[in-house]
């Protein structure tokens, strides 16, 4: 097996996982239909106290904390490819490796938010009330780190002055459309109803199509990229 | 592949979006100034969301009682939640900070486990620096109606991960002195690497303010916070005012660019 096999590796990873989150999105009760931010304390908790939800609170959000680190090996294999970018330093490089950490890291303490709500439901309704905020807003919220990256990448694209370029310019441009998309959700905690409210149209929909958009097609252009270069050098299938 | 032909650069043009545009084509440090204006850039707008926005620096008392940091968050809820919205929104600059100085690295006489360590570490600097704070203080802000008590835990939550969390900036601090004490290319003067010692002090002095709420060591006091805050503030000047004049002094021509 040589190093570039590894990448592959790496790669096919990606839709395993895809899959995985997806089932776990759906099956967590509070991504289906959002929960919505103006829920009474005694709604929320009767929410993870409701039967049909809490085995399904519990196994979603145990499958997201396995998996949701996941993500960095395949955003390193975006770092491989900036590396091949006719840069003069590995200033864009590293900004983009600085980046990678942050936003799984802060979905996995929302996720670690959700858990504690759901360990034991029958606590003060206040008190898992305060934990399901926290999870909220720390997974709406955190998306500085994503677009940060989006940004990065789409400026080492413009950057890429060669004949031919790694990646296309459109790849630049969707990654600046996927961080204006993001944008919004920072300010998730400044309403509790509209579109930038936890459960609205911008917070929700957008951010989260964005997120999954992003994936789908950064996993179609590396892996062509991925799949090009081993034509080139040779390398059987 | 080939390396495109290389164009000589024109004269550099009069007219703020006409240099802007030259820049953006020709200067052959894009990606340096980059990464240093996006540094400034951040650095000048934490300022004004931590101190002018938020009221979190300097920071309220420990000892209120609850009704006062009850009305603490009610005084202040608009700029805490647009005020921690912008650090949301921006907190992944951080990143391009932390870029240049795991570069300077690079460049000195020492391993690139010197670069890796601190980039690694500083990859989630951002959480303790102010992300963990600017959760716990939205949170305890978007809901005036919530339990006081469960408030004021949000308020400590808050103020204690800004100023009580220290180990990321320790040791990250401490690679980044070492690399700069033994490197013999003089990328940065030894004497910021002393002051990379005094930086380093202040995150073992802070610790106090997990033991007292009242006086000079607690998480608003003369020493665990306005000493601490001042060195930080020296020094994150000098870092950047280094770290301008480091860029000034790579030596890149204007070459063909390696394909």
């Amino acid at each position: 097996m040589n190093r570039d096999d590894g990448e592959l590796l790496l790669f096919w990873l990606v839709p395993v996982l895809g899959v995985t989150w997806l089932v776990a999105f759906l099956v967590f009760p509070g991504f289906v239909h959002p929960m919505s931010p103006t829920m009474s304390a005694e709604q929320v908790a009767a929410f993870y106290r409701d039967p049909e939800n809490l085995p399904r609170i519990r196994y979603s959000m145990v499958v997201f904390n396995w998996f949701c680190i996941a993500l960095i090996p395949f955003v390193s294999l975006i770092v491989m490819q900036i590396r091949r970018m006719s840069h003069r330093t590995p200033i864009l490089q590293y900004c983009y490796l600085g980046c990678l950490t942050g936003g799984p890291v802060l979905f996995f303490i929302a996720n670690l938010f959700w858990l504690l709500a759901a360990f034991r439901p029958e606590r003060r309704p206040e008190l898992t009330q305060m934990f399901n905020d926290l999870a909220w807003v720390t997974f709406t919220g955190q998306v500085g780190f994503l677009v940060a990256q989006c940004v990065f990448l789409a400026l080492a694209i413009f950057l890429d002055r060669q004949a031919r370029p790694v990646f296309k310019s459109w790849v630049a441009h969707f990654n600046l459309l996927i961080a204006a998309a993001l944008a919004p959700a920072s300010f998730v905690a400044l309403f509790l109803t509209g579109p930038i409210a936890w459960d609205g149209f911008l917070s929700f929909w957008v951010r989260n199509s964005a997120i999954a958009l992003w994936i789908v097609v950064m996993t179609l252009v590396l892996g062509k990229n991925i799949y090009e270069r081993r034509r080139e050098a040779g390398i059987a299938r | 592949m080939r390396a495109v032909a290389v164009q000589a650069a024109p004269v550099l043009p009069s007219g703020l979006f006409e240099r802007l545009a030259w820049h953006w084509r020709y200067n052959p440090k894009l990606e340096f100034w980059i990464a240093w204006y996006s540094m400034v850039f951040f650095y000048n707008l934490f300022g004004v969301v931590f101190v002018g926005m938020t009221r979190v620096m300097p920071p309220p008392q420990p000892w209120w009682d609850t009704p006062r940091v009850v009305q603490w968050f009610n005084d202040n809820h608009n700029g805490l939640l647009v005020g921690f919205g912008i650090i949301f929104l921006v907190s992944g600059l951080t990143a391009a900070c932390n870029a240049l100085i795991g570069y300077s690295m690079r460049r000195m006489s020492v391993s690139r486990a010197f670069a890796y360590s601190y980039i690694a570490i500083y990859s989630v600097s951002a959480l303790p620096g102010m992300l963990l704070t600017a959760i716990a203080l939205t949170v305890g802000a978007m809901r005036p109606e919530r339990d006081p008590e469960l408030i004021y835990w949000l308020y400590d939550m808050g103020f204690m991960c800004f100023v009580g969390t220290m180990g990321i900036f320790l040791i990250g601090t401490l690679v980044w002195m070492i690399a700069i004490l033994i490197d013999k290319n003089r990328v940065l003067p030894k004497w910021f690497g002393y002051l990379n010692i005094c930086n380093l002090i202040t995150e073992f002095v802070v610790a106090t303010s997990w033991v007292f709420k009242k006086g000079v060591f607690a998480w608003n006091g003369a020493i665990a916070f306005w000493v601490d805050t001042a060195v930080f503030a020296v020094y994150t000047v000098a870092f950047i005012y280094l770290l301008r004049k480091m860029i000034k002094r790579e030596d890149f021509g204007d070459g063909p660019l390696p394909a």
